[in-house]
This record gives structure tokens, C-alpha cells and sequence, in this order.
């Protein structure tokens, strides 16, 4: 990878000083709490949803979450505008996924057939027709047993396809920006993703018809 | 009849980044002339179009309220512990103090162990040492033989001290 010139970093550094997060993280280096209390009151929510359907429990999510925070809390002294805010954050966030997960090994992959009540304490699986056996869905799905389908489609991903399909539903990221956040190239993000909503599709296609219906 | 244009590996793997506006203009063109021109990839963009739209069925997750204020909070209080922990001489104290708690643990733990095994494990030259007046008049009391012989002798005054001469 050809490295910048000083003046090529000067004017990229520049650029991402254009961003208002990386003027508020700036204003922490220099101790104001509040302009960190702000950037956690723009992102508390989006971790805590990123990490949510990462992981299992509102805890565990916020735990997360805080802790993002706190590394950030703790760089600010050394803080440099290299990258767009977001991109840094998520970034931490996507290694504090990956340890997560290895410390509690892999999610076990939801069957959608004959499982008991999940967290959303509801059983539409046992009244669904299951895509894995063929059969198609035999009536309209109401909008709760539709979001338990797309959960647990989501929930069949890999942990990477995951992430990239999150961060790029939920926080519109740029294959660029996903790959910096998930240290990729984005011709990986581009595979990544093609992989993971093609599994989706293949997953979620008996219930395209009836999730359009119950809208 | 149209020439059908087919979908090669590639193209499917493009359909994706077509949809998200992540394709050069140059590789987008293409796939708008292989949708033109082939109603299967037109059923496969869409039915990916469709996935993306479903996935708005996910349910969005907030913070709890008291989440900003707990983490400030959080942020605070690790970050007094951060500082002291992270400067030279703190390391270097923790470093020797463990040294001396070792030490300390180790000279008890023999010393300790060491009275223990003499109570319970007799040293016999121990045994000797205490009977070593008495070895060494050994032969003496072989010669004498009995207690009362020297009973008798003590009576006639043997053992007294001679009278000092002024």
C-alpha cells in the first residue's frame, strides 16, 4: 500500500476535521466532558442496537457499548483526526464484538423449527412453514412473527456478515467505511455482503410476499 | 428474438454493490445491460431489493435511560484508577512489592516447615547432644559401677571441697 506524503496527510487530516464529531472528540482531548457526554448521547443508541442483534441481552449490549466508550475516553489524550469519528468507533466496536464472541463461543444458530419461546416470548415458529423443509409459508405472517423470522435469518449469518450487514442497514456505511471499520479491503466488504444478503434472500424468500402483505 | 445475456459469477456477485451505488460506473452500465436483457436477473435484483426492505422488520434496540449518566460516570471513576496505574514508579512498586510479600510467604512457609519436622521427626544427634556430659564421664561410671558405691564415697566426704589455707 503506497504511503501518503506528509501533505497528502495534512489535507486528509483537514478533511476530517470538516467532521462535527471529530471537532467534539478534538474539544474532549482538551478535557471538555461535556462535548464527550455529547458524542455518547449521539451514539449510545446506535451501539447499543449494533450490539443488540450481536449479541444476546440488553446488558451485555450496554456493557459493550460503555466499554467502547470508555476505550475512546481513554485514547482522547492521544487523539489524532485520521478517519471519520464513526469510523474509529465502529471500528472498536467490531474488535470488542469479535473478542465478545470468542470469549462465549459462537451463538448457537436459531432452528426455526420446534424451538422454545426466545426472548421475544412468542412461538410463530412452530406455526410456520419452515423454509429449510420446503414448504411454503401456509398464511400471512402479522408484522411481530415476521420481525422473529428476520431475527433469526439474521441471526444464520456469520458473525462477520452480520456486522457488515448491520453497519450497512443500520448506519448506511460505505463498503470503504465498513472496511476500515472491519479492517477489510472493500472489494471484501463487496463479497462479504453479496455473500451474506444472498443468504438472506435464499432464507427470507417464502416470506417476501407475506412481509409485503402484512405492511 | 434478444440475445440473452447471462449472469457469470462475477455479475452475481456485483448485484449486491449495484444496488448500494458502490459499483464503478463502468461495471453499473454493464449490469444495467444484463437487467435489460434478462428477466432472471431482473427477479434476482429484486428479490435481493426485496431482503434489504424486509430487514426494516428488525426490531431497533435503544440505550436505557440512565445509560448516558451511568457511563460519564463510569468514564470518571476508570479514569482515576487509569491514571495512577498507568505511570512508571506505580508498576515499579507493584513490582518490588510482590517481590517482598513472595519472599516473606517463602521465609514463614520454611520456617514454619522446619519447626513442624523437628517436633515430629526426632533428630537423634539431638539425643546425643543432651547425654554429653554424660558420655563423656562414660568410662568413669563404668569403673564405679553402682550408685550407692558412690552414695558411700560422698558420706566420707571424698567429694568435698579441700579447706582453703589462709
Amino acid at each position: 500500500m503506497p504511503t501518503k506524503t506528509p501533505s497528502e496527510q495534512s489535507a486528509e487530516q483537514s478533511g476530517f476535521l470538516r467532521d462535527p464529531e471529530v471537532q467534539l472528540m478534538l474539544r474532549a482531548k482538551e478535557g471538555d466532558d461535556e462535548a464527550f457526554g455529547q458524542l455518547v448521547n449521539v451514539y449510545q443508541d446506535r451501539l447499543a442496537n449494533i450490539f443488540r442483534h450481536l449479541v444476546a441481552g440488553q446488558e451485555a449490549a450496554e456493557d459493550l457499548a460503555q466499554e467502547v466508550f470508555l476505550r475512546i475516553y481513554r485514547a482522547r489524550n492521544g487523539y489524532q483526526p485520521n478517519a471519520r469519528f464513526s469510523t474509529w468507533l465502529f471500528r472498536i466496536a467490531n474488535n470488542l464484538a469479535s473478542n465478545a464472541r470468542r470469549s462465549k463461543g459462537r451463538r448457537k444458530e436459531v432452528n426455526l423449527v420446534g424451538t422454545a419461546s426466545g426472548p421475544m416470548g412468542v412461538r410463530p415458529q412452530e406455526q410456520l412453514a419452515i423454509a429449510k423443509s420446503g414448504l411454503m409459508p401456509t398464511r400471512q405472517l402479522d408484522q411481530r412473527e415476521l420481525q422473529v423470522v428476520v431475527q433469526n435469518a439474521i441471526e444464520q449469518l456469520s458473525d462477520r456478515q452480520r456486522m457488515a450487514v448491520l453497519l450497512n442497514k443500520y448506519e448506511e456505511m460505505s463498503y470503504e467505511d465498513i472496511g476500515q471499520a472491519m479492517e477489510m479491503s472493500p472489494s471484501a466488504v463487496k463479497s462479504l455482503l453479496s455473500r451474506a444478503r444472498e443468504n438472506l434472500r435464499q432464507i427470507l424468500e417464502p416470506y417476501m410476499q407475506l412481509g409485503r402483505d402484512s405492511k | 428474438m434478444d440475445k440473452i445475456t447471462r449472469l457469470n459469477t462475477d455479475h452475481r456477485a456485483d448485484l449486491v454493490a449495484y444496488l448500494d451505488g458502490e459499483l464503478p460506473d463502468g461495471q453499473a452500465r454493464a449490469i444495467d445491460q444484463i437487467l435489460a436483457g434478462n428477466q432472471v436477473a431482473r427477479h434476482e435484483v429484486e428479490a435481493l431489493a426485496r431482503t434489504w426492505e424486509l430487514l426494516d422488520a428488525l426490531p431497533v434496540f435503544k440505550a436505557s435511560k440512565e445509560f448516558d449518566t451511568r457511563t460519564m460516570t463510569a468514564l470518571k471513576l476508570g479514569d482515576v484508577k487509569y491514571e495512577m496505574t498507568s505511570h512508571p514508579w506505580f508498576r515499579y512498586i507493584k513490582r518490588g512489592t510482590n517481590m517482598v510479600v513472595w519472599m516473606l510467604v517463602l521465609g514463614i512457609s520454611g520456617y514454619l516447615g522446619f519447626r513442624l519436622t523437628s517436633t515430629w521427626i526426632p533428630n537423634p544427634q539431638e539425643q546425643i547432644l543432651q547425654d554429653l556430659d554424660l558420655l563423656q564421664t562414660f568410662d568413669s561410671y563404668q569403673e564405679i559401677q553402682t550408685v550407692d558405691f558412690l552414695i558411700r564415697l560422698k558420706q566420707i566426704g571424698l567429694f568435698d571441697s579441700p579447706p582453703q589455707k589462709d
